[in-house]
């Protein structure tokens, strides 16, 4: 997705191999040390996860691993709780990065102007960020609750509301409350990505593209959006692999009730494990639930390469 | 997409700077507002007397400020060890991913990789994976090199979990870097890797600087891993130390230690933003001089 | 503010520089002492360094074990107790211990054991078999309750050392103004409290816990015990979910909502909510666990001195129990101190450490202790406790509990906030749960394969009511305090000992099709 964005440029030098060779080796001894560390950490958790799925390994089998072929799937195909947890998470994740990218670039545009007291605005606006998120999920919970929580009050005091909402314990709403609270506390994740994509862009070009005419509107959908594309396209798939892996909050905030309506697929796969002790199960969850989550970054990554193939031509660049 | 058509644009700059005046400021304000008021609660919370927490309708501003939830936090426990601990957790988790995943991204901008989509489309995938379930797989790994309470089993995962983003971001700042700069440097005779560090890197220094942030914040309030890997009480971090708070049984909630504990266990992460914000700026400036 | 902080800045970046310059001694000194813990742990077989017995224990309270522990390394030089503080909750310290445990070589020798743990230990393997160390006249000091929640397939793997029940508290002086008794059914509960509402300020009647969490499990059992329903039996494993008791008992509950006796936000409440809004003088009525006792007769509390306490109460047709909770000692199945480990449990769970607990508020698992002079002078309203310890209603002591808790959760929380009618909530629920045990029996016996029914498939039809003699009468005629559970699991047995098997159909249709009709 982002690896076609190298602009194709004609070679400058006569020598091109040597360098390109050069390149290549050192490129290597600056990737391997990453790649290692990755590998280190991630391949065997992703690899036990593909093993154990082709296994049962449970309390009925006294935790001893006994190899069952794809029987894991298919009991997976018929298990209404996985269905629906995938389903809540693929609400709530659409919803809280679509309205946080929003905000996000908002806030970006405004925390790039100058104004007085700059530095302390955007230490505040990262703030949600670094509050721990299991404490102040337990914040919100209060801030949520129907007889003295603040929101009610708040609403009660301006005369909408003329009893208090049950935020929690209406399926609807307590997705709506988690969301608000995942926004929060999210959005300072986007806004502060695409600040630094933001402040990167030279203001030679804007200052170029008004002596051509262009007013604020234009510029903005013509130098930012373009240049902060690589940007915003990081902040949208990191945003999308932490909100299909969300955990505590929901945990703290409404335990995946009411009635299952804001249970998550990875507090299920959470329980599946580590409280079912049902492994085999559990991983093949995580392995259906890692693909489609590849699945999905590959369609987007494909359309989003299409969308720019046609808009090269009118790219500022 | 991309193009606008002119006759829908706003009308000419007059009414344009008079809304820039109050607007600007407004949106600064509600900006302060969103991000600062469940904060402020906390903090508030924090000096309220158990009474003006447990009342009932909601006191806002308390009449009677107290520090004893403060004085609770540092009574029982060696608070500012856990602050040292997650510290140093943080700082070397995220200098790793910084070293390791700077020049990573460099080579995947510029150096012409074999395979680099590939590659980028792989470290991608992992990110994909929630940390929630990476932690199951981990528990394996620890025991087997039997890293349990050695901070090796913290620092690495967590650089780990920060490198792809560290990688995804740098490399998109690098590729947005204009190339005739690193070509010249390298007329002038610069090597790779001294161009990395002498001409690079201070370019980008707001989104090292940014991504540094990001990582050490993740770093930070990281739990899961905490709580499991390390179980020896002076080497525990803040998140951990704060589950531990309790009031006189398992059900009650002590407000009041928490709200202290998460300001507290706040205020470093504060601090660094500052400090860091200024560098940003500075590097931003320099770097324009420089180009 | 914003000098402050620039000279915080600046001695910030002082302390980071001699912070720098200590990480990696500090980081090498920790490398040693984790060494030196290793080898402690270890070598003590070949040097004559004292054994290390370690446990993991809930935060809050460790401060409880501290003057323990060191009485008994002091009766014990052979022994040194390593108590390793674990976080404020208990799940994440079942997790703590699960992921230790998983492992395969334990850290820890002993397991602090809530009631609803023990089977899935048990059943892991993870846990000693401790029927043999007590004889029955040493068990029978204990509450049977809480022995019996130590059980799993007749094998005794836990200890208690303390128990907890849920239990009824009104507000005393507001019934005094209608000059009424405690309620001893619900009727009288809704009656009293719709006639406080009304005639004085109070604004709620009755709180309890709804959140989707285990709580609203422990919650329900005693409904369901007060309307002589039940949830599973742990021996025959039967599901009696969709009975009429407990269709019945989820109308109850929902009744409480409808008639504005418990405010709705009921259905999001944990135990804090509740006890805060009783707290403030909210509500007449509460269910909750023994913690609030002390805290809502502190001398800040609103309602200090007007506060009662009272069993579980229930219907005519069924007798009121409080859910049993509590902790119990096992012992590790893989330590290689399992001598040494008993000597520490049998020390934790005596009557003097009880006693000492008790003193602080911990309700103990020992009878005698609650006729104890010297607590009672401490705590007088232990005396009311010990009818409330000794009435109590277990969660089904089955090995895949967490699991059966989740679907009773689940469903139970959807009848509540209304996404389900209660009948459709209670047949899916008790299917879910059928299916369950039946894909374990499958497993673990791995003989006599489950024959699919087609007729018994279909959810329209009440399996358990109409097929099984189950009849939960027999607890009504019970007018002794002891045990429900041992009641209950001795009763029913014959009448269902003749049926071959559950008749359990593989097909999971049932359990899908509620998500399919609350997209609503």
């Amino acid at each position: 997705m982002t690896s076609n964005s190298a602009p194709a440029r004609p070679p400058v030098t006569h020598k091109i191999d040597v360098i390109v060779q050069r390149d290549r080796q050192i490129g290597w001894m600056l990737t391997i040390p990453a790649l290692l560390l990755l590998i280190a950490v991630f391949a065997y958790p992703i690899g036990l996860a593909v093993w154990q799925s082709f296994i049962t390994k449970n309390l009925g089998t006294e935790l001893q691993p006994q190899f069952s072929g794809i029987q894991n799937y298919i009991r997976m195909a018929q298990d209404g709780r996985f269905w629906q947890s995938l389903w809540n998470s693929v609400v709530f994740t659409t919803l809280s990065i679509i309205i946080e990218f929003l905000l996000g670039l908002g806030i970006a545009l405004v925390l790039n102007q100058a104004f007085r007291g700059r530095n302390i605005v955007r230490t505040i606006a990262i703030l949600p960020w670094a509050l721990p998120t299991a404490l102040i999920a337990l914040a919100w919970t209060w801030i949520f609750n129907d007889q003295f929580g603040v929101v009610n009050d708040l609403l009660l005091r301006l005369r909408i509301i003329d009893s208090g909402i049950n935020w929690l314990g209406n399926p609807t709403l307590a997705m709506v409350a988690v969301i608000i609270a995942d926004v929060w506390k999210t959005t300072p994740f986007i806004s502060i990505l695409l600040l630094a994509g933001l402040q990167s862009i030279p203001d030679d070009l804007y200052e170029a593209h008004r002596i051509d005419g262009a007013n604020a509107w234009q510029s903005f959908w013509q130098i930012t959006l373009p240049l902060l594309l690589p940007q915003v396209v990081i902040a949208l798939v990191f945003r999308f692999a932490q909100a299909f892996g969300i955990f505590d909050l929901i945990a703290v905030m409404t335990g995946g009730g009411p009635g299952g309506a804001t249970e998550m697929v990875s507090l299920y796969i959470y329980s599946t494990v580590m409280r079912y002790l049902d492994f085999g199960y559990g991983s093949a969850l995580v392995v259906v639930t890692f693909l489609l989550l590849v699945l999905a970054v590959a369609i987007a990554a494909y359309l989003l390469s299409r969308v720019r193939g046609s808009a090269q031509a009118t790219d500022a660049r | 997409m991309t193009t606008q058509p002119l006759d829908r644009t706003p009308s000419p700059s007059k009414p344009s700077i008079s809304w820039k005046q109050w607007a600007l400021p407004l949106s600064v304000g509600l900006i302060v507002v969103f991000c600062l008021a469940p904060a402020l609660w906390q903090l508030l919370t924090s000096f309220k007397t158990n009474e003006a927490i447990a009342a009932i309708p909601t006191v806002y501003f308390p009449s009677e400020f107290t520090l004893e939830h403060y004085q609770e936090l540092f009574e029982r426990r060696p608070f500012f060890n856990y602050m040292l601990n997650s510290f140093v957790v943080a700082t070397l988790s995220t200098v790793l991913a910084l070293g390791l995943g700077s020049p990573a991204a460099y080579a995947l901008a510029r150096l012409r990789l074999q395979g680099e989509s590939i590659l980028v489309g792989a470290i991608l995938v992992v990110t994909l994976f929630p940390p929630i379930l990476l932690f199951l797989g981990l528990l394996n790994v620890v025991q087997a090199l039997n890293l349990g309470n050695n901070y090796l089993s913290l620092i690495l995962p967590y650089a780990a979990i920060n490198l792809p983003l560290t990688i995804l971001v740098m490399r998109s700042f690098f590729q947005q870097l204009p190339r005739d700069l690193e070509d010249s440097a390298k007329v002038d005779g610069y090597s790779t890797v001294g161009l990395l560090l002498n001409i690079v890197l201070p370019l980008t220094l707001p989104a090292l600087a940014t991504t540094g942030i990001l990582a050490f914040i993740t770093a930070w309030n990281e739990f899961i891993f905490a709580l499991t890997f390390i179980t020896a009480e002076p080497m525990k971090t803040i998140p951990v130390a704060a589950s531990q708070l309790g009031g006189a049984s398992i059900f009650e909630v002590p407000f009041g230690p928490i709200a202290a504990a998460t300001v507290l266990g706040t205020l470093p992460l504060v601090l660094l933003v500052l400090f860091f914000q200024r560098q940003i700026i500075r590097g931003l400036t320099s770097g324009a001089v420089k180009g | 503010m914003v000098l402050d902080l620039s000279r915080m800045q600046a001695r910030l970046r002082d302390t980071l520089r001699r912070w720098k310059a200590s990480i990696f001694s500090r980081i090498f000194s920790f490398a040693v002492l984790g060494l030196a813990i290793t080898l402690a742990l270890g070598l003590p077989s070949l040097t004559q360094q004292p054994v290390v017995i370690s446990f993991l224990m809930l935060a809050p309270e460790t401060p409880l074990f501290e003057p323990l522990i060191a009485e008994f390394e002091e009766q014990n030089p052979d022994i040194r107790i390593q108590m390793v503080e674990g976080p404020n909750a208990p799940n994440l310290v079942e997790d703590l211990n699960t992921s230790a445990l998983l492992l395969g070589r334990s850290p820890y020798d002993l397991i602090n054991l809530d009631v609803v743990w023990t089977a899935k230990f048990a059943a892991a393997g993870w846990l000693l078999d401790l029927s043999d160390r007590l004889s029955d006249e040493q068990l029978a000091a204990f509450l049977d309750s809480t022995v019996e929640a130590g059980r799993y397939e007749d094998r005794l793997y836990r200890i208690p050392w303390r128990t907890d029940a849920g239990l009824l508290y009104y507000r005393s002086d507001l019934l005094d103004t209608i000059g009424a008794a405690p309620p001893e059914t619900f009727a009288d509960m809704m009656e009293a409290a719709q006639t406080l509402q009304s005639e004085t300020d109070v604004n709620w009647g009755y709180l309890w816990q709804g959140r989707q969490y285990e709580g609203v499990a422990a919650m329900f059992v005693e409904v369901l015990s007060g309307f002589g329903g039940y949830w599973i039996d742990a021996d025959t494993l039967e599901v009696g979910l969709d009975l009429p008791e407990s269709i019945e008992a989820v109308r109850f509950l929902l009744d409480t909502v409808d008639a504005g006796v418990s405010p709705p936000g009921v259905t999001t409440y944990q135990e804090e909510e509740t006890r805060r809004l009783f707290q403030s003088g909210g509500a007449v009525f509460m269910r909750n666990w023994p913690y609030a006792i002390p805290i809502l007769d502190a001398d800040a509390s609103p309602v200090q001195g007007m506060v009662g306490i009272r069993p579980m109460i229930g219907t005519p047709e069924g007798e009121g129990a409080g859910c049993l909770g509590g902790w119990g000692w096992g012992i590790v199945s893989s330590t290689p101190h399992p001598e040494e480990a008993w000597r520490v449990v049998e020390f934790l769970t005596s009557e003097a450490a009880q006693r000492q607990n008790a003193m602080q508020g911990y309700m103990p698992s020992l009878r005698s202790l609650y006729s104890d002079p010297e607590i009672l002078a401490t705590h007088p309203y232990f005396t009311d406790l010990f009818e409330v310890a000794d009435n109590t209603v277990l969660r089904p002591n089955i090995a895949q509990y967490a699991q059966a808790s989740d679907i009773l959760q689940r469903y139970l929380s959807s009848a509540l906030s209304g996404r389900m009618t209660p009948e459709a909530a209670m047949q899916a629920a008790a299917n879910e749960t059928r299916n369950l045990l039946g894909r374990f029996a499958d497993r673990s016996t791995e003989e006599e394969p489950i024959e699919p029914v087609g007729s018994i498939s279909s959810p329209a039809t009440p399996l358990a009511a109409s097929n099984l003699p189950v009849e939960p009468a027999p607890l009504t005629d019970s007018p002794d305090l002891s045990v429900t559970v041992t009641v209950k699991a001795e009763e029913p047995t014959p009448a269902i000992a003749p049926m071959p098997e559950l008749p359990i159909a593989p097909s999971i249709a049932p359990s899908i099709a509620p998500f399919v009709e609350d997209v609503a």
